[in-house]
């Protein structure tokens, strides 16, 4: 060896617990005196529906020809108690982000998109912005705990209603619209001071637990001449009693939403430490509906952190009958996840009501590239789903899925690949190996 | 003149009987009966006036729109909630959360009511002639609540908009987060005699004070934090016993 090269010392630095994300939070903690808020959503890793393969069609199941034969598309949700379902073209479906968080151009272009693939958009709390009830295909209205913007002329444009109990991004708390974006639209909307930092109270002022909600969803269904399919959404927690009680109210379908999901802002804490991830929500909200023997009644849309064809494709198999995206029909826009929604800086005009950078969005190619994406998500589990044998992609079912994972395999009840062992909880599968 | 006995129905076929009725032009209907049912007028649309001779249960009157509706007994929780117009008129005490989300109309309780009356109520007036409980307009986001007896804890409590008026003399001591109280302005005086005078309410509204939110900027708003006490604490160190 060189004496003049020098050995270099090896840093454990990378490797450390004290890294240097965590040193910032700390710093950040230390000058500031509270916690730290964030837009989107949590960057930890945490398993998703890439831990799953899905079993192609070969000699046991005949495939379906990707570029000449049909595959059913459409998708009918709420059909349990409601005399008008919802029919959309598409088992995707654009997920509750409100007028504020978002942009009126994002939002019209939302909607926009949504009228031309066929599928359904949520207006997300603080009312419904007239261009988006104007170019939506079909229009969900949420009942939230704060109830801003809403009224009964809200219930009578409603092609869907979902009771928002909590979103998957920050369970257990509300929303949160930092001042910078109250502006004077949204503050005219919400019926709110301008430029107030909003935590909107998480519990609901006109049913406190299950036994009022019970008469309250009679009151609804009244209200819409049980015509409305009246959905709950829910974060994913203690998922198996919730859906349970759900259930028991009486709607017509439930959004769960893991912890995946994306907002325009939440604490970091709630968004890395609070919920369930998406795929063993699902599972056990499939389990539980299935224990119900209401699998087949009651709709079941799952959202958080979905992503493509395959996300939708797996989800189905797993027993969902839909998926709502969030983050990723923003990417399709234009975001590239700074993960500053909360500032309400945002220069491709999406998470911000600054009238300058607002302009930074043209509405109607945003709102193609939105549809570009879903038609392109839908084609691709079309492809899946054919390759797996089936003719309608609902058909997609658990058989077609295997774990990668033990982890994946434990948590979903799958067998491993390669093999029938199924560990802990079954999922309906008869295998020769449990473990 | 109708009579209706609510016994005979479930109240969606009792409300839809109502509207039929509204609908042909009927203005005085008289509901025996009612043995505190829920959901009662709720939805009722147009010009009419409903009496109820008995006590309601919970949701009475919500999403109601232009009807003048008298229950001469008691009131279950959320009476009124999302009313749209019209009048509720409650000759006795109620619930908890009457009036949540109102977005107009009018509202008189002649009794005491429970927690959180008002709760974030957009619009409207509600008058309470007796006490209010805890929470009394928590986060509203306009109209009008009146209270002529004692408030509750946590009057106001994160108010966004709207005006709470009393004249308990322990308000001071009773408000919630990010409210304050004031004096009433002379047109707010006016309105109050008109509203007294309309519903035969003895009071003077010269003796009431207002609860405002303080939310005129950002900076105002103050969220909860825990409060750190580490002088209380000292007594716990070296061997202090503790207690909750």
């Amino acid at each position: 060896m060189n004496e003049e090269t020098k050995v270099k010392e090896p840093t454990d630095s990378v490797k450390s617990l004290w890294h240097k994300d965590t040193l910032a939070e700390i710093d950040y903690k230390a000058r500031a005196g509270k916690h730290r808020i964030r837009g989107c959503a949590t960057p930890r890793r945490m398993p998703n529906f890439d831990d799953l393969m899905i079993l192609p069609g070969q000699l046991t199941r005949m495939t379906i020809d990707t570029y000449r034969e049909d595959c059913e598309t459409r998708t009918v949700l709420g059909k349990r108690f409601a005399k008008k379902p919802l029919v959309i073209e598409t088992p995707v479906m654009i997920g509750g982000m409100s007028y504020g968080a978002l942009s009126k151009e994002a939002k019209t272009a939302l909607a926009k998109a949504t009228s031309l693939v066929g599928t359904v958009i949520s207006n997300g709390e603080g009312g419904i912005l007239p261009e988006e009830l104007e170019n939506s295909y079909r229009q969900s209205i949420q009942v939230l705990a704060s109830r801003m913007g809403f009224t009964k002329r809200n219930l009578e444009v409603a092609d869907m209603l979902e009771f928002v109990y909590g979103i998957g991004a920050k369970p257990g708390l509300s929303g949160h619209l930092m001042g910078s974006k109250i502006s004077a639209e949204v503050a005219e909307l919400r019926k709110l001071p301008i430029g107030i930092d909003l935590h909107s109270h998480p519990r609901s002022g006109d049913s406190f637990g299950a036994d009022d909600m019970i008469i309250k969803m009679e009151q609804m269904r009244e209200l819409t001449n049980w015509e409305v399919p009246i959905f709950v959404k829910m974060a994913a927690g203690r998922v198996r009693e919730d859906i349970k009680i759900a259930v028991k109210l009486g709607i017509d379908g439930i959004i769960l939403d893991g912890c995946q999901a994306g907002t325009g802002a939440a604490p970091v804490m709630a968004a890395d430490h609070l919920g369930i991830p998406t795929m063993p929500a699902l599972v056990q909200a499939v389990r539980t509906l299935e224990e119900m023997g209401v699998k087949d009644e009651v709709s079941l849309i799952i959202s958080g952190g979905i992503r493509d064809g395959a996300d939708l494709a797996k989800a189905l198999a797993i027993g969902a009958d839909a998926v709502a995206i969030g983050t990723s029909a923003l990417i399709a826009m234009g975001c590239r996840v700074c993960m500053r929604c909360h500032t309400g800086n945002c220069s491709f005009g999406i998470g911000t009501q600054n009238p300058e950078q607002r302009k930074n969005l043209d509405i109607d190619e945003a709102a193609e590239r939105v549809a570009n994406y879903i038609q392109a998500m839908t084609a691709e589990a079309v492809l899946l789903a054919k390759a797996a044998g089936k003719s309608k992609l609902k058909n997609m079912e658990r058989e077609d899925l295997r774990a990668l994972t033990l982890e994946t395999a434990a948590m979903t009840g799958i067998p491993l690949v390669g093999s029938d062992l199924v560990i802990g909880e079954g999922f309906g599968f008869t295998a020769n190996n449990k473990i | 003149m109708e009579n209706l006995d609510a016994a005979c129905y479930k109240s969606s076929e009792l409300n839809e009987i109502i509207k039929a009725k509204m609908r042909d032009g009927l203005q005085d209907i008289v509901i025996r009966n009612s043995h505190s049912m829920h959901n009662m007028c709720v939805g009722l649309t147009g010009q009419g006036n409903i009496t109820i001779e008995d006590s309601t249960g919970l949701y009475t009157a919500s999403f109601m729109e232009g009807p003048r509706v008298v229950v001469e007994g008691n009131v279950g929780w959320y009476a009124g909630d999302d009313m749209m117009s019209g009048e509720l008129i409650i000759k006795k005490n109620t619930g908890c959360n009457v009036g949540a989300y109102i977005n107009g109309g009018t509202i008189v309780i002649y009794g005491s009511t429970g927690s959180r009356v008002g709760y974030g109520m957009k619009g409207g007036s509600i008058i309470v002639c007796g006490n209010a409980g805890r929470w009394a307009a928590q986060m509203s986001m306009g109209g009008n609540l009146i209270i002529l007896g004692e408030l509750g804890q946590q009057a106001g409590e994160s108010m966004y908009k709207g005006a709470v008026f009393t004249r308990d003399t322990n308000a001071v001591n009773k408000l919630g987060g990010n409210v304050f109280l004031d004096e009433a302005t002379p047109e707010e005086r006016v309105m109050l005699k008109e509203l007294f005078d309309q519903y035969e309410i003895s009071a003077d509204p010269s003796e009431f004070k207002v609860i405002r939110p303080a939310t005129s900027g950002r900076h105002k708003y103050v969220l909860f934090k825990p409060v750190l006490k580490p002088k209380a604490a000292k007594k716990f160190a070296r061997g202090g016993e503790f207690r909750e």
